[in-house]
């Protein structure tokens, strides 16, 4: 894909981050949000990755570090879907549990944190 | 427009429609369905990059195993059936949109312009997607951070099991 | 352990020195034992011999001290006048870069003085408490508090530098408010543990300050001091010092600091106008009085003066106070002595006016009069409180002289020693007390640092008359007469409360708010024991001599007051008049190298052997005169007008309506300052608008703002969307502006 340049991901990567937000907003489901939030994720790491691509590293000097400023997009990216993989598994393990107690997984019934 | 930039707008557009079904679609496993096709073509966004570790890794963590916990979940609680779990406030919709727009035109504003003029195409070197180098760089400079996430997935497994126990 | 000794002497002092740490290092110890293993021992052994081996195991570390003390005496004596002063430092405490306070001991005639009538009548005392003490409850707590009292007095008089003399200074001050609520369940002994603690705080405020001042003044003269010095506080770098480094200093600096240093001296040997806790300390039990409040504790004061005499030479506005303040002390108290009933208190006084003596002479440069009045004080002033407990004890502990009368029938042994201590205090040749008594009164008449000395000589002599008198007055009352008035019907039966509790017992019943803090299990325990012991003065009763650890005590302290001033008074400038000069080592205390020259300038003014001749007739005579007037108003008994005091004796007996006068002043209108200061300020401000008005305000603020906790996670969500498109945009308009 030659030729594409930075701000096409970055504003892709904008649509979808926008397109999760609202989904988190306006969805009654958990579930849903979830994956919302799966979905606002994915664009971050959309990000990460077209900026470790096309990151100019104009501070760094040596060979080394244009290199390690280029891998950082990337390890961003591991660690986001290590922690969303976590996330994913007790977010779920949550709403199975809430299920289990109410029958029912309207979010907005859930407002036993209400001060 | 060459090959690599056509490519890119379809896949561009398959995405951001995946994601609106995410978000439109009533049926639960719809949203899920959109969501395994968005992360998908984002896995091939990604190979498109060169950076096909992390394309691969999209492919088996998203669509694979978190995907597939979602569908085992909507499955479970049997929550397949179309259902009016979304907000049905014309006003609130509205400004869940024109927040996600706000946010949108942002990060436009700023990119474009800017990002444009100083477009120097892509500056990563060959192969920096590559297995070898992202297994060298997590295993050296990042091992720390490494070691730290594998605690967390542990400590994640054990949570998911605890909440999933039943309790008599 | 490694000790660094030092000494004036060219060659290195000797490494018997050391052992100086036993002294103090003993009774420490000794009151671990007591603390940790003094009930157990008492429970497992049983209370007969538990309480042998305790009462042995707390006099033996003191008996050591005073053992080890005799041994450096003589070491010291055998060295040469003008270099008795060995210092042994063992490590240092407070070590900073503008002050390093080692722990370290100072041994010098002074220092050994006062370490020798600790140890040595502290352990006659320590004996006779294990008789006295013999049926109490709290048998290994007594003597823990004796111990640790004992261990912290040695530290006072040892130290080498004021924070090592301000531990021991707040040590005794601790183990007097112990051993004073000792008998806790009255809560008559508790306030008046209170009164001596709080008392003694305002003397300890002037001494603090007065660390702080001399501490202030010698770190900014670092350059007079030698090369590297850092011990801003230590004696022997401060004393000799003290000339050249306050040079530079103004009167209001030079004055200060031996006031300040006077005023934690006053507090601690209840001088006016801080004496108030003393009488009430006879709450104590009758070896606390003679230890702590007689012969010892109460003596640190003038220790004090002595060992910082150098500030109070430079300053003659000082000395004029010390020896103003010694004066009217003395007679005051003197006075107030007359009106007492109770036996306790009128030694108590007969210790304050005492005091004042010792004080007086301090203030006229006599310092070594001074000191020598503490010894000879501690030997009669002891026996006689040893004496008066031996009386209280043979009367069933009631405490009112009118009740007592022709003892000497009932307990002969205790007649005889008191009445040699009668003499001693009285001052009747060749009894101690004459000598430094005798001592003083010269020193004031020839001193040279106050105006017109003569006026203070004449009050130091009334003062002789009154002791003589009021002494006269309460041994006549006790041993004399042919009635024996507790076998009168119904005897001065308020005198109950002035009794004193040795078994505790009584508080639980007659007063049972008292016994607030006592389970039910501990009043019946109490009520028990009660019913075995308890005896009160009945007509019936008949009076028996006090076992034998309690009279040996008596009659060493006989010896000792008999023979004791004579054999140092060495001391005694008169000396060679006399004849008596015994080779002892007390000579050249106050060598120049500790720094004291005015001393030698003062005697020099004794030229005139018929003025000295003339002194001691007129102190012998003030000593007669007193014995032999008062003797005729109470050898027949007590005359029928002092069955309830009138008029002026009353008046007296109420200390002229000062301890009055001073608790509506202080502590009434204190009170209502502080309850007004409490309601206007701490619950008013305080609690009021801080504590519970942030309380409220942020209450009212948590009202408001949860009805935006709506529990609704929808609704977060989007406050959180709104922010961040807020929060972008602000920074996307303010970074393209």
């Amino acid at each position: 894909m030659e030729g594409v340049p930075l701000y096409g991901y970055i504003l892709l990567s904008a649509l979808m981050f926008a397109i999760g937000t609202a989904g988190v907003i306006i969805k009654r489901n958990p579930i849903i949000i979830f994956m919302c939030i799966e979905l606002m994720l994915n664009a971050a790491n959309l990000s990460f990755l077209a900026f470790a691509k096309y990151h100019t590293a104009p501070l760094a000097t040596t060979a080394l570090e244009k290199w390690n400023v280029h891998m950082t997009g990337q390890m961003a990216v591991v660690f986001v879907m290590a922690v969303a993989a976590a996330e994913v598994a007790v977010g779920l393990g949550i709403i199975m549990a809430i299920f289990r107690m109410r029958h029912g997984v309207d979010i907005d019934e859930m407002s036993a944190m209400r001060g | 427009m060459s090959l690599g930039v056509v490519v890119f707008l379809v896949m561009a557009i398959v995405i951001v429609l995946s994601a609106w079904g995410v978000v439109v679609a009533r049926n639960p496993v719809r949203s899920a369905l959109s969501l395994v096709i968005n992360f998908f073509t984002l896995a091939l966004l990604y190979f498109g990059m060169h950076i096909d570790l992390l394309g691969i890794s999209q492919i088996l963590v998203y669509t694979g195993l978190i995907m597939m916990l979602f569908l085992f979940c909507i499955l479970l609680l049997n929550l397949g059936a179309p259902d009016t779990l979304f907000e049905q406030s014309l006003f609130k919709r509205s400004v869940a949109w024109f927040i996600g727009g706000v946010l949108v035109l942002a990060v436009a504003s700023q990119v474009i312009g800017p990002l444009a003029v100083a477009d120097a195409g892509p500056s990563a070197p060959q192969g920096f997607g590559e297995a070898g180098s992202v297994g060298k760089a997590l295993f050296t400079g990042w091992v720390y951070a490494f070691e730290i996430a594998s605690v967390l997935l542990l400590v994640g497994i054990v949570g998911s099991i605890l909440l999933a126990k039943r309790r008599d | 352990m490694e000790f660094i000794t030092t000494s004036h002497a060219e060659h290195a002092p000797d490494p018997v020195f050391h052992w100086a740490w036993l002294i103090l290092l003993a009774p420490i110890a000794g009151f671990l034992f007591q603390a940790a293993l003094g009930r157990r021992i008492e429970l497992a052994l049983g209370r007969g011999a538990g309480r042998k081996l305790l009462g042995f195991a707390a006099v033996l570390p003191v008996l050591a001290g005073f053992v080890v003390s005799v041994l450096l005496a003589i070491r010291l004596a055998g060295m040469d006048e003008h270099s008795r002063l060995v210092i042994t430092s063992w490590f240092p405490w407070i070590d900073l870069q503008t002050l390093l306070v080692p722990f370290e001991l100072r041994i010098d005639p002074l220092s050994l003085t006062m370490c020798l009538i600790v140890t040595g009548v502290g352990s006659l005392i320590h004996i006779y408490a294990t008789g006295y003490m013999a049926e109490d409850r709290d048998y290994p707590r007594f003597f823990t508090y004796f111990n640790l009292f004992i261990a912290f007095m040695l530290m006072l008089v040892m130290g080498n530098n004021l924070p090592l003399v301000f531990i021991g200074w707040e040590g005794v001050g601790l183990c007097s408010y112990l051993l004073i609520g000792y008998w806790y369940q009255d809560i008559e002994n508790a306030k008046a543990a209170n009164k001596a603690f709080i008392v003694n705080r305002i003397g300890d405020w002037g001494f603090a300050l007065g660390i702080f001042l001399l501490y202030w003044v010698y770190a900014s003269n670092q350059d007079l001091l030698p090369l590297g010095e850092r011990r801003y506080l230590s004696f022997d770098v401060i004393l000799p010092l003290a000339e050249q480094v306050l040079a530079g200093y103004g009167p209001l600096v030079v004055s200060a600091i031996p006031l300040l240093l006077f005023v934690g001296a006053v507090g601690k040997s209840a001088q006016w106008p801080l004496y108030l806790w003393l009488p009430d300390a006879m709450a104590g039990p009758t070896p606390v009085s003679a230890l702590i409040h007689a012969a010892t504790m109460v003596t640190a004061g003038v220790y004090l003066v002595a060992r910082t005499h150098v500030f109070f030479e430079l300053s003659t506005l000082s000395m004029a106070v010390v020896a103003g303040i010694g004066a009217f002390t003395a007679l005051f108290a003197a006075t107030v002595a007359f009106g007492q009933t109770d036996i306790k208190k009128v030694l108590a006084y007969s210790t304050v006016s005492q005091l004042g003596y010792m004080f007086l002479a301090c203030g006229v440069g006599a310092f070594g009069a001074g000191m020598f009045h503490v010894t000879t004080h501690a030997f009669f002033k002891a026996l006689l409180f040893l004496g008066s407990g031996a009386v209280i004890a043979a009367m069933a502990h009631n405490q009112d002289l009118r009740n007592y009368g022709n003892l000497r029938k009932y307990i002969p042994i205790t007649y005889w020693t008191m009445l040699i201590a009668w003499l001693a205090i009285a001052g009747i040749p060749p009894f101690a007390g004459f000598w430094s008594k005798d001592e003083i009164l010269a020193g004031a008449f020839f001193s040279n640092l106050v105006q017109t000395p003569q006026i203070l000589w004449l009050i130091g002599w009334v003062t002789a008359f009154l002791t003589a008198g009021y002494m006269t007055r309460m041994m006549m009352l006790t041993f004399y007469g042919n009635e024996e008035r507790w076998r009168k019907a119904e005897a001065h039966a308020h005198a109950v409360h002035t009794h004193e509790h040795p078994h505790a017992e009584h508080a639980a019943h007659e007063e049972h708010d008292t016994a607030y803090f006592l389970s039910e299990d501990e009043v019946r325990a109490l009520e028990e024991e009660e019913h075995e012991h308890h005896h009160d003065l009945t007509p019936e009763h008949e009076p028996h001599e006090v076992v034998p650890s309690m009279w040996l005590p008596l009659a060493a302290l006989a010896v000792l007051s008999l023979v004791g001033g004579a054999a140092l008074s060495g001391f005694n400038p008169f000396a060679h008049l006399l004849g008596w000069h015994l080779p002892h080592l007390f000579e050249g205390w106050n060598h120049p190298s500790v720094g004291l020259s005015v001393l030698d300038e003062a005697s020099a003014f004794r030229e005139s052997a018929a003025i000295e001749w003339a002194l001691i007739g007129a102190s012998i005579g003030a000593a007669v005169l007193g014995i032999g007037l008062f003797a005729r108003r109470y050898i027949k008994g007590l005359p029928g007008s002092e069955a309830e005091p009138q008029g002026l004796q009353r008046l007296a007996g109420e200390q002229w309506l000062y301890d009055r006068t001073m608790v509506r002043l202080f502590v009434d209108t204190g009170g209502k300052f502080a309850n007004a200061f409490y309601r206007i300020f701490d619950s008013g401000i305080i609690d009021g608008i801080f504590v519970n008005g942030s309380a409220k305000l942020m209450g009212a603020m948590g009202l408001l703002l949860r009805r935006s906790q709506t529990g609704s996670v929808r609704f977060y969500a989007l406050i959180i969307a709104i922010g961040a498109a807020v929060a972008m945009s602000y920074v996307i308009y303010i970074t393209t502006r």
